[in-house]
């Protein structure tokens, strides 16, 4: 590391108690079980069958940066980063999907 | 040498030894790492090249086997491709000159760097190694398109795993540059008064970090399938091959700005020196570089449209595509009114420069010719996109990186090279390199297919043609390199600023203590290209 520039002023750090860990943990369980029902018994929906998987995936997905990975609670820039990197991906999501939509 | 004793403390003389090179952190050193692997590839991978060309001298089997042929262009292409292009301009001359041109003292995680440095090397062996070991090298193409890809007996999970280990190297380089740029400009150094090389490398840092993962799990998934045969590209098991080609390319279509935007930014530096006249529009050439790369993310269709993908899909991709020709016209412009009413001074650098000009816009330009939708159903997959992406590539980007290194030669080692040799290899290169692959775009035109060892006896003439041209190329490559390496050990000494440059690399030594600055370096007044003799107009 260079040393100019190293005043990294220390933020409080966030502890978060035992009781959001488990809820998170308890969120993601059942939303686990959401894609499994849906997959199971919805496959006959097709597009909007993987719509919904990959939108339970992304509320995952979101629950653990935010809580677990501890986005909350740093500094709004790498909320921003995360949402720029999002929606690159799901601009390609779309687009693919396009094709796969227009198809004949 | 006897003189050392005498000579000034510089990076290169201050620490000795193998393990000093091995075990460095500075920058400096490492970018010289970076240049000798890269060149010593970049060779591997021309005679790669001339063997393919010689096979084409005529028709029918001249020294190859078809078999072997197609092992040969793939592994041209992933040598190209993985060891040379993508890190050339930013792993060497990024990682020397991006430092100092900021005015500090290293990258941000110089052992990261150090970090990046040994992982090239490790995927290029993997890469390598395939000559020995397995079935052989691939024999995909360096696209590894599925599902062929997926069943060939060749060695292609090692020839991927490899690429899977240069994309990580690349990602470590674009991060710390980001972090370099962010947090260590010297103060008073804004954003907008950063030498455009930066900017250039700012914007191709972020493809690097946020596209290379994409190429990264889709190796995973190429490897996956083979070993296990999960079903996601092979339609015999339910897969789907368009699907590899949209995630192949949502990497590899961005990976071209990886390639092209380090040596815009290379001849943005070149031109206003060699003019002595502040750059035509700054912001337009630094926020263009921006827009490349945004827009460049949201094209990659434009390799699919006659794979089966939908119509729709395709007239999207194809308006988009034009899209990105704008900002790349922008910078063109810019350069081409930083030289009027310039003081030009035609030396080595600026003709690399004006090369890269002219080949930049033949490449572009039959750019443009395959992302219309109609031309290309015809030319797609023939010789004329082999003609195409060599102008871009090599008679760009490779053009960029050699006027690079005569542009930076005297700073990093502090001695210059023969000038009248250099611009005889100059002209060699220039001539040879559009003997080689003009007929190409012609012969593309005529219908010749890529990737065929054989052709039909009408292609005959413009093939022999071609082949010539690659050895005038060839000629004109091993005098550069004769003509750098004598500089290197006997040239001329010259001072800190031969070229009389402003940016800050010209206000150190040359070569350069460890630390860049033995003083604080002091910015230009009125911008990074504002030159104290410029005519007035
Ligand atoms: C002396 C220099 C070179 C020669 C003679 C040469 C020749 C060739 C030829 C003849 C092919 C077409 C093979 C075919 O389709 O049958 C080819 C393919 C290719 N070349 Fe080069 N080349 C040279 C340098 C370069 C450079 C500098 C780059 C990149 C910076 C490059 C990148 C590629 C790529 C990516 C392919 C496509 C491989 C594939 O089809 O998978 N080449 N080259
Ligand atoms: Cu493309």
């Amino acid at each position: 590391m260079s040393n100019k520039d190293h005043n990294s002023e220390p933020h409080a750090e966030h502890i978060s108690s035992y009781r959001e860990h488990f809820g998170t943990w308890v969120g993601l369980i059942l939303l686990t079980m959401m894609t499994v029902f849906i997959s199971v018994f919805g496959a006959d929906l097709r597009t909007l069958s993987v719509a919904t998987a990959l939108l339970i995936a992304s509320v995952k997905a979101l629950v653990v940066g935010y809580y677990f990975m501890h986005l909350k609670y740093d500094p709004a820039i790498y909320r921003i980063m995360m949402g720029i990197v999002m929606a690159l991906f799901t601009v390609f999501l779309v687009m693919v999907i396009f094709d796969y939509l227009t198809r004949n | 040498m006897s003189e050392t004793a005498a000579m000034p403390l510089n990076y290169l003389n201050v620490k000795k030894g193998i393990w000093s090179w091995l075990f460095t952190l500075d920058h400096k050193r490492i970018a010289l790492l970076y240049l000798y692997s890269i060149g010593a590839f970049f060779l591997v991978g021309v005679v790669l090249g001339v063997v393919m060309r010689l096979e084409l001298f005529n028709p029918g089997r001249d020294i190859i086997e078809p078999q072997t042929y197609n092992q040969v262009f793939t592994l041209h292409g992933v040598i190209m491709i993985f060891l040379f292009i993508i890190p050339s301009i930013p792993a060497v001359f990024g990682n020397f000159f991006l430092p100092i041109m900021l005015g500090t003292d290293d990258v941000a995680f110089p052992r990261l760097n150090l970090f990046s440095w040994y992982l090239y090397i490790i995927g290029a062996l993997f890469a390598l190694s395939t000559l020995i070991y397995g079935n052989g090298p691939a024999d995909t193409g360096w696209t590894f398109y599925a599902p062929y890809s997926v069943k060939t007996g060749t060695n292609v999970s090692m020839s991927v795993l490899a690429a899977f280990i240069l994309g990580f190297s690349s990602i470590l380089t674009g991060l710390n540059f980001i972090v370099t740029i962010h947090r260590l400009r010297t103060p008073g150094m804004t954003f907008n008064k950063m030498p455009l090389f930066s900017w250039a490398l700012y914007a191709t840092s972020w493809i690097q970090v946020l596209a290379t993962p994409v190429i990264g799990i889709t190796l995973m998934m190429i490897i996956a399938e083979r070993m296990f045969g999960v079903g996601l590209f092979d339609p015999s098991i339910g897969g789907d091959p368009i699907l590899y080609q949209h995630l192949f390319w949502i990497y590899s279509h961005p990976a071209v700005y990886i390639m092209a935007l380090p040596a815009m930014g290379v001849v943005s530096e070149i031109i206003p020196t060699f003019a002595q006249r502040s750059i035509f529009g700054y912001k337009p050439i630094a926020y263009s570089s921006m827009a490349i790369a945004f827009v460049g993310y949201f094209v990659w269709g434009h390799h699919m449209f006659t794979s089966g993908m939908s119509g729709a899909a395709a007239i999207v991709f194809s308006i988009l595509t034009f899209l990105v020709a704008i900002p790349t016209a922008i910078k063109v412009f810019n350069w081409v009114a930083t030289l009027y009413k310039g003081s030009i001074d035609i030396q080595v650098p600026l003709l690399y420069a004006l090369a890269f000009i002219f080949n930049f816009l033949i490449g572009g330009l039959t750019g443009l010719v395959l992302g219309a939708l109609v031309v290309d159903v015809h030319v797609h997959d023939t010789y004329f996109v082999v003609g195409h992406f060599h102008y871009v590539m090599f008679g760009g980007t490779g053009f960029a990186f050699f006027g690079a290194l005569h542009y930076w030669f005297p700073k990093i080692w502090g001695k210059m090279y023969n000038k009248t040799r250099a611009n005889l290899a100059f002209a060699l290169l220039f001539i040879g390199f559009n003997t080689l692959y003009f007929p190409m775009l012609v012969l593309g035109i005529m219908g010749m297919p890529r990737r065929y060892y054989d052709y039909l006896p009408e292609f005959h003439s413009l093939n022999q043609i071609s082949t010539v041209g690659s050895w005038i190329l060839v000629v004109g490559l091993l005098l550069m390199i004769f003509n750098l390496v004598a500089g290197y050990l006997k040239g001329q000494k010259v001072g800190g600023n031969p070229w009389n440059g402003i940016t800050l690399e010209w206000q150190t030594d040359s070569p350069p203590p460890l630390h860049n600055f033995d003083k604080m370096p002091e910015l230009p007044a009125g911008g990074p290209y504002n030159y104290p003799n410029a005519k007035s107009e």
